[in-house]
């Protein structure tokens, strides 16, 4: 079974007049100790995702869901205070953009030392505590790569540059030992040394502690290296989702393989907002999303039969929704 | 923090002195004779004008003059009334404080109340409870501040009877004066029933205080709720929340005092119209206040009052905004944190 398993989540945007359908029928699952990469130009929805797991949407973001279960309870039904537990000691979430995600009034110290559930902290007595909270803290910075604790902890967060602040966010994570780590986009930006001392520890926690990590990015190499699962997202519809080696081999969805052609050899990163060289024209907006499959204006193996939404298909665990997939003669 | 601090200086001693400017040039500038506007003392004779006229440099020239007038403001020697003969300084002495005790009075009460229901409206936003709390404000805010007073007295005072018209304290008490604050002198005063004395002027202070003190605590709960909604759409409150924070904690700290930053300085905005309200009321109640002692000095034409008069509300108002915004200027930790460290 499944650690994190969402079924047809949709999410819909309400701007006063009408409501978009931001997130149209999303499927992913998270399996204990798999690393699964979330892809998908910028715009198509994977923020969006971040924030309907987390929970904390503003009111005008109505999400329904056929299943979004968390290790079989039902995140959606269960009550306020469970579904804060949950967050609290099980899974982590690390935004993207990390410093408007910060208490600008508070210090990183004092947040990150927040975020340390209750049990997780030695001692008996306030002061024990409040050393062993500290100490702690001191040893999370320096496992994200952290070197000037002293510096950092004190500091608040418009003091500090956007790498550290993305270390932090992974260290307010990491802190609270969850056993999923969502990240969205933590290596944006990053110089190349700083951004596989990243990846190297998030692997290294995979392996050692087996955390279940929902990666990303928009970085195909580093997913490729790292990734065991992968699902692809475009404009709101999870398009085609499988293991990482069958994705690569024989992409079954027509954007899955233009997703993949536009990094060469994944030698290049795909850089946010471009447009994809294999594929004309851009992502629509939320307010001209085309009906049926969202793809069709795009895609070159386009037909009539577009105009309706393709049903799931399944493949084993290789999952895709399209009436034309390509690669089929091969199977 | 050194620099900051002299730059606040600097601004301080600069305000004032423009100010001081004004109200030596108000010398000039009202009718009458220059040599009594600025003394309050009418010369009874040629030889005793020609001493002054001496003593006060009107002989030399106009910043010669400003400077012996500066000299003689921070010696305390402030001119006499036209009217009472008293000296000015000592006037406005008792005067000053009775504005500021009730303006106190109406701040506190105006923060005691309006934050907690300010946030507890801001939290609840656009439900029914919001939309009363926030209706309610609304009406209290466009109040005129003297029509609330009056009717306050006519409802409390002379249909229902339960509270003093006007005044300080029942002139039975004799309370002598040391800090200038009624409630602090009656605690501070021997040989007197001190709760019996304590309840008259809490009673004699109820009416005034109310009325100054709707409008302020309207503004604050308006402000507080704002700041609030405005917080809770912030993208940290939602990492907050996605950490798994109870409601309490992250109501204090995070909500609180990210909402309460961005509205201290509007506060010091609001200690103006308060000080003028204030000053309104007094007059209505016969509050022995700055307000009231100036309207008195306007109907009188007592012209070295009003001299003194309006420099000493300016730099009050002046002081204390100069107070307010160097106090943000410390806590705001977005400001630079050496500064902050350095206090
Ligand atoms: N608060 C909001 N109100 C209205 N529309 C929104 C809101 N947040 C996001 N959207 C829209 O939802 C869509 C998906 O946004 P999202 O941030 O999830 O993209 P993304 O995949 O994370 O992109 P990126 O890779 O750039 O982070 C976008 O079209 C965006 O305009
Ligand atoms: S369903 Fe049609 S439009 Fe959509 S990806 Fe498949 S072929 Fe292209
Ligand atoms: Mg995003």
């Amino acid at each position: 079974m499944p650690m994190l398993d969402i079924k047809n989540l949709t999410l819909e945007i309400d701007n006063g007049t009408s409501r978009v359908k931001a997130l149209d029928k999303v499927d992913l699952t998270v399996n204990s100790g798999e690393i699964r990469a979330l892809v998908g130009e910028s715009g198509s929805g994977k923020s969006l995702i971040v924030s309907a797991i987390s929970g904390a949407l503003p009111p005008q973001f109505h999400i329904t869901a056929d299943r979004m279960s968390w290790n079989g309870e039902s995140l959606l039904s269960m009550s306020t205070e469970q579904r804060r537990e949950i967050m609290r000691r099980d899974i982590a979430v690390v935004f993207q953009n990390p410093i408007t995600a910060m208490d600008p009034s508070a210090t990183l110290g004092e947040q990150l030392e927040e975020s340390i559930p209750d049990e997780l902290v030695k001692g008996k007595w306030f002061w024990q505590r409040r050393q062993s909270r500290r100490k702690s803290a001191i040893s999370t910075v320096h496992k994200v790569g952290i070197k000037h604790h002293r510096h950092y902890l004190n500091a608040y967060p418009h003091q500090i540059p956007t790498d550290i602040g993305q270390k932090f966010m992974i260290a307010m994570a990491l802190i609270s030992q969850p056993k999923l780590l969502i990240a969205d986009d933590p290596t944006r930006g990053m110089e190349t040394t700083t951004k596989t001392q990243v990846l190297k520890l998030l692997t290294r926690l995979n392996q050692t502690r087996s955390l279940s990590i929902l990666f990303i990015s928009h970085d195909l190499l580093a997913i490729s290296s790292m990734a065991h699962t992968m699902t692809v997202l475009y404009c709101g519809q999870s398009v085609e989702s499988g293991r990482m080696k069958m994705l690569r081999k024989r992409p079954l969805h027509p954007y899955t393989k233009a997703l993949l052609d536009s990094a060469p050899s994944f030698r290049k990163d795909l850089p946010p907002k471009s447009i994809l060289p294999n594929m004309d024209g851009i992502i629509p907006s939320l307010k001209h999303v085309p009906i049926g499959c969202r793809l069709g204006p795009r895609c070159p193996r386009a037909q009539k039969d577009c105009v309706i939404t393709p049903a799931v298909r399944r493949i084993h665990d290789h999952t895709y929704s399209c009436h034309f997939p390509l690669h089929m003669e091969k199977l | 923090m050194i620099r900051i601090l002299s730059r606040y200086i600097i601004l301080f001693v600069l305000t004032l002195l423009v100010l001081a400017a004004m109200s030596f040039s108000l010398a000039y500038l009202f009718p009458g004779d220059v040599l009594t506007n600025l003394t309050g003392i009418t010369a009874q004779n040629d030889i005793q004008r020609n001493a002054l006229i001496k003593q006060f440099r009107l002989d030399s020239g106009y910043l010669v003059q400003f400077g012996y007038y500066l000299n003689e403001l921070f010696a305390g020697n402030w001119g006499y009334s036209f009217i009472s003969g008293l000296p000015l300084r000592d006037e406005i002495g008792l005067a000053l404080p009775a504005t500021i005790e009730l303006a106190s009075y109406a701040m506190l009460l105006a923060i005691v109340i309006g934050i907690p229901v300010g946030c507890y409206a801001g939290l609840r936003s656009y439900t029914p409870a919001d939309y009363g709390i926030n209706s309610a404000s609304m009406v209290g805010y466009s109040f005129p501040v003297f029509w609330l007073a009056l009717l306050f007295i006519l409802v409390f005072s002379l249909e229902l009877n339960i509270v003093p018209l006007s005044g300080r304290i029942s002139l039975l008490f004799d309370i002598p004066d040391k800090t200038g604050f009624i409630l602090l002198d009656i605690l501070l005063a021997d040989n007197i029933d001190r709760s019996l004395a304590f309840k008259d002027a809490l009673q004699h202070l109820l009416l005034p205080t109310l009325a100054i003190s709707t409008i302020t605590t309207a503004s604050m709960i308006r402000l507080t709720r704002r700041s609030v909604i405005d917080v809770l759409n912030r993208p940290y409150i939602a990492a907050a929340r996605s950490r798994g924070l109870s409601r309490w904690q992250i109501f204090f700290r995070h909500i609180l005092r990210n909402a309460l930053l961005p509205i201290l300085p509007l506060m010091a905005i609001q200690i103006t119209t308060l000080i003028t309200n204030a000053m309104i009321v007094e007059t209505l109640f016969s509050w022995p206040g700055i307000g009231n002692w100036l309207i008195q000095a306007i109907y009188q034409r007592d012209y070295p009052a009003l001299r003194v008069g309006m420099l000493a509300v300016a730099s009050m108002v002046i002081t204390l905004t100069i107070l307010i915004d160097l106090f943000n200027r410390l806590i705001d930790p977005s400001r630079e944190k050496y500064e902050r460290a350095t206090v």
